[in-house]
């Protein structure tokens, strides 16, 4: 018994061991971690994109002379590893900043860590109400919140189209985010309730005897939602079954990725969805961006997460600059390097990039301040398949207050 | 005798009674207790001692799967799920219910308790694959009716719930939180081996052997199934309780899937199965290498799962087992040369 509960002690001891590394807090350099979902094809490529745009400050001398040190870790996705990577940067790697995670449900609770930790903490694409609503002073996001991207939708539709909606949505945090924004606001909008709601698992592959039911009760709307392979099950499926193209399909912003039209061909001709960015944005700063991913990633047509990480490493260089020539870098200065940061981000006002809408930020912890982009446009597709095509609907920029409760 | 002899006495004595109290089963307890005390002494930051919560939240789970399992040979892909049953049960008491911790823990262990013993029903008829079937039902309905209820956060996932406070004082940080997982993470180590070794654990390893042979010889083989799934499932309720409440509080129906649930599993395997040590080492290994190759995502499955085909290749029976199997080869020398020894004389 001895020697079994000596082996344990050692056991676990060998094993601290094995996994401790001396922190990586090399003196006069800006670290910066991200946790993002790097085991899906466009996760990793968004990831590298991020990554890449930041290492290139050092080609050109990094922040006022300090050079930029990159640490880039996979979450999955899960809360749980997204936890981890965020302690371990904190803790271990003694990071600056943080950006992360790509879903809702991993940087809420990294929310409260970097709060705790009081690290500046920067999220490119997750869009749920509670990341900027728990009053944190430390996060920022670039994407738009979902409190913007559901009403765009639900106004130019219910204007349009009708309000008779029907709801067809997978079960994670991106299908029901929508739905639910979407019917509270025709409910408080409208007085409206759905004709028809139902829920299936992402993983599902066929969704025709509830779209069947859809059929039956003609609504004046369809709006799926889920991630892209099940939004271009939903959207193929419904043509499938009989409901004609006068009903109105919309999604949410996961719509936006290519392998939504890739997959559903031409029977997404006609789903509009909500996004922060689309490909056939004229504006120089747009077009030289997609010429950009076109090149280095050989992706013909970059959807919103590729623009909203790009303007995430963007507005992340701008902080830096900003914060600059204020930073210390030494270890003992490190919680003084980590707010300095913060409030040059807090300090961005009015940054206009790729997306269409400027980006804001302010000092109060409150999603007025903390919400940079208010701005989401509606897009239509108008051709499936590889070479697939889309035109912009509408551009409407929110009042920081709207959808929060008074 | 003489002077020297005298004084020499109560050293001896003294030596005596050490090695008597060194023989007693609680003497190596105690060390393996007072050593994991001093343990957050050695590690260098709170991502370390993270590390180290989670380590000892994982034994609680694996040595928990390792009873159903390794000891009475049931199948059970639905440890996590019931993990899940505890952590939400926890999750909900202390923050909707105002319930604190303390209170918490028990109840949520209590319910998935309850619910483990209703899950052991279908092994009265069920085995194997079959078996593997029911509780991966299980498994899965457990995460999509999380997932799909509001009042549980849905696929949002469940937050703001509270650290345990002991007079006033918040256990929010990894290294006070240890000093509540740890003596949980030991105190069910001890179970399981006092289990092992009882009645219950001898019923066990016989229903295992041989369902047939096990009622032949008189054994209430439905009673001790049932009482199997219902242990393991305190365990997990347990474990799940602990991770809920573990900063930042907050769980998410995806931290129960079927990939973590394999990642169990894997810790109770490459650990041993039937050996409680298996358990123990499998959840701080598993857990440090899963941890250690995520700087290298890319080759993340491939590490981990080379790891697992080795240890199985060199030690099919798991670092447990082969632990287990030197010890007994050192003993059965030692008795050989204590034999010879005394044939000699």
């Amino acid at each position: 018994m001895l020697r079994l509960t000596t082996v344990l002690a050692a056991l676990v001891a060998a094993g601290m061991a094995f996994s401790i590394r001396p922190a990586s807090a090399e003196d006069g350099v800006i670290r910066i971690g991200m946790t993002l979902r790097m085991i899906v094809e466009n996760g990793l490529k968004y990831g590298q994109l991020t990554a890449g745009e930041l290492n290139a400050l050092n080609d050109s001398g990094g922040i006022d002379g300090h050079k930029v040190q990159v640490i880039l870790l996979d979450d999955e996705c899960t809360a749980q590893k997204g936890v981890a990577n965020t302690n371990r940067f904190i803790e271990q790697d003694k990071v600056h900043l943080i950006i992360g995670s790509i879903c809702s449900s991993v940087t809420i609770p990294m929310v409260d860590i970097t709060a705790r930790a009081q690290v500046p903490q920067i999220s490119p694409t997750s869009t749920a109400r509670p990341v900027t609503e728990k009053g944190s002073a430390w996060i920022f996001r670039t994407a738009a919140s979902e409190r913007y991207f559901a009403a765009v939708h639900a106004k130019y539709l219910a204007e349009n189209a009708g309000k008779k909606v029907a709801y067809m949505y997978t079960t994670d945090a991106a299908g029901t985010s929508f739905v639910t924004q979407y019917q509270q606001f025709m409910k408080d909008t409208y007085q409206v309730d759905p004709v028809f709601s139902a829920q299936q698992q992402e993983t599902d592959l066929d969704f025709r005897s509830n779209l069947l039911k859809i059929k039956s009760l003609n609504p004046d709307v369809l709006a799926l939602a889920g991630q892209s392979d099940a939004i271009a099950r939903i959207v193929t499926q419904a043509l499938e079954v009989g409901i004609p193209r006068k009903v109105a399909r919309v999604s949410a912003s996961a719509a936006s990725n290519a392998p939504v039209p890739e997959t559903a061909g031409d029977a997404v001709i006609g789903l509009i969805f909500s996004a922060a960015f689309v490909c056939t944005d004229p504006r120089p700063e747009a077009q030289a961006f997609v010429k950009l991913v076109q090149d280095k990633y050989q992706v013909r047509c970059p959807d919103h997460d590729w623009a909203q990480s790009y303007e995430t490493a963007q507005i992340v260089k701008e902080a830096l600059k900003r914060a600059g020539p204020k930073l210390k870098l030494t270890d003992a200065s490190l919680a003084e390097d980590r707010t300095t940061i913060r409030d040059a981000f807090a300090s961005i006002q009015d940054y206009q990039g790729v997306v269409p809408g400027k980006i804001s930020f302010c000092a109060d912890p409150t999603p007025q301040c903390r919400d940079g982009n208010r701005t989401p446009i509606l897009v239509q597709y108008t051709k499936g398949g590889k070479d697939y095509e889309m035109k912009q609907l509408a551009t409407v920029t929110f009042d920081p207050d709207f959808g929060l409760k008074k | 005798m003489t002077t020297g002899q005298r004084a020499a006495a109560p050293v001896r004595g003294a030596v005596s009674l050490l090695r008597a109290a060194a023989a007693h089963p609680a003497y190596g307890w105690g060390t393996a207790f007072v050593a994991l005390l001093g343990l957050p002494l050695l590690v260098s930051n709170g991502y370390q001692q993270y590390l180290l919560d989670l380590i000892m939240i994982n034994i609680v789970l694996a040595v928990g799967l390792n009873i159903v399992k390794g000891f009475a040979g049931q199948v059970n892909v639905g440890h996590l799920a019931i993990a899940a049953i505890g952590a939400y049960t926890s999750a909900v008491l202390s923050t909707k219910f105002g319930m604190t911790f303390w209170f918490a823990l028990p109840l949520a262990t209590l319910s998935a308790g309850i619910v483990g013993a209703v899950v052991g029903v279908p092994s009265f008829r069920l085995e194997g694959a079959y078996l593997a079937l029911a509780t991966l039902g299980l498994a899965e309905s457990v995460r999509i009716f999380i997932a799909v209820t509001d009042y549980l956060g849905a696929s949002i996932g469940y937050g703001d719930i509270p650290p345990p406070i002991i007079a006033g004082w918040r256990l929010d940080s990894y290294a006070a939180y240890y000093y509540v997982v740890m003596p949980i993470a030991v105190a069910g180590t001890y179970i399981a081996f006092s289990i092992l070794h009882s009645d219950i654990g001898r019923a066990f390893k016989a229903i295992r052997e041989d369902t047939l042979a096990a009622a032949a010889a008189g054994i209430a083989v439905r009673k001790y199934k049932l009482l199997a799934f219902l242990i393991s499932a305190l365990y997990a309720g347990c474990a799940g309780s602990l991770a809920a409440h573990m900063a930042p509080g907050f769980i998410h129906p995806d931290d129960f899937n079927l990939t973590r649930m394999i990642t169990v599993i894997l810790m109770v395997v490459a650990g041993g199965l039937g050996h409680v040590w298996g358990g123990v080492i499998g959840a701080a290994l598993i857990t440090l290498i899963a941890e250690w190759t995520r700087s290298y995502y890319q080759y993340e499955f491939i590490i981990f799962g080379l790891i697992v085909v080795l240890t199985m290749m060199y030690m099919p029976r798991g670092i447990g087992g082969y632990i287990d199997r030197r010890l007994a080869t050192r003993r059965f020398v030692a008795q050989r040369r204590g034999k010879t020894a005394a044939n000699m004389t």
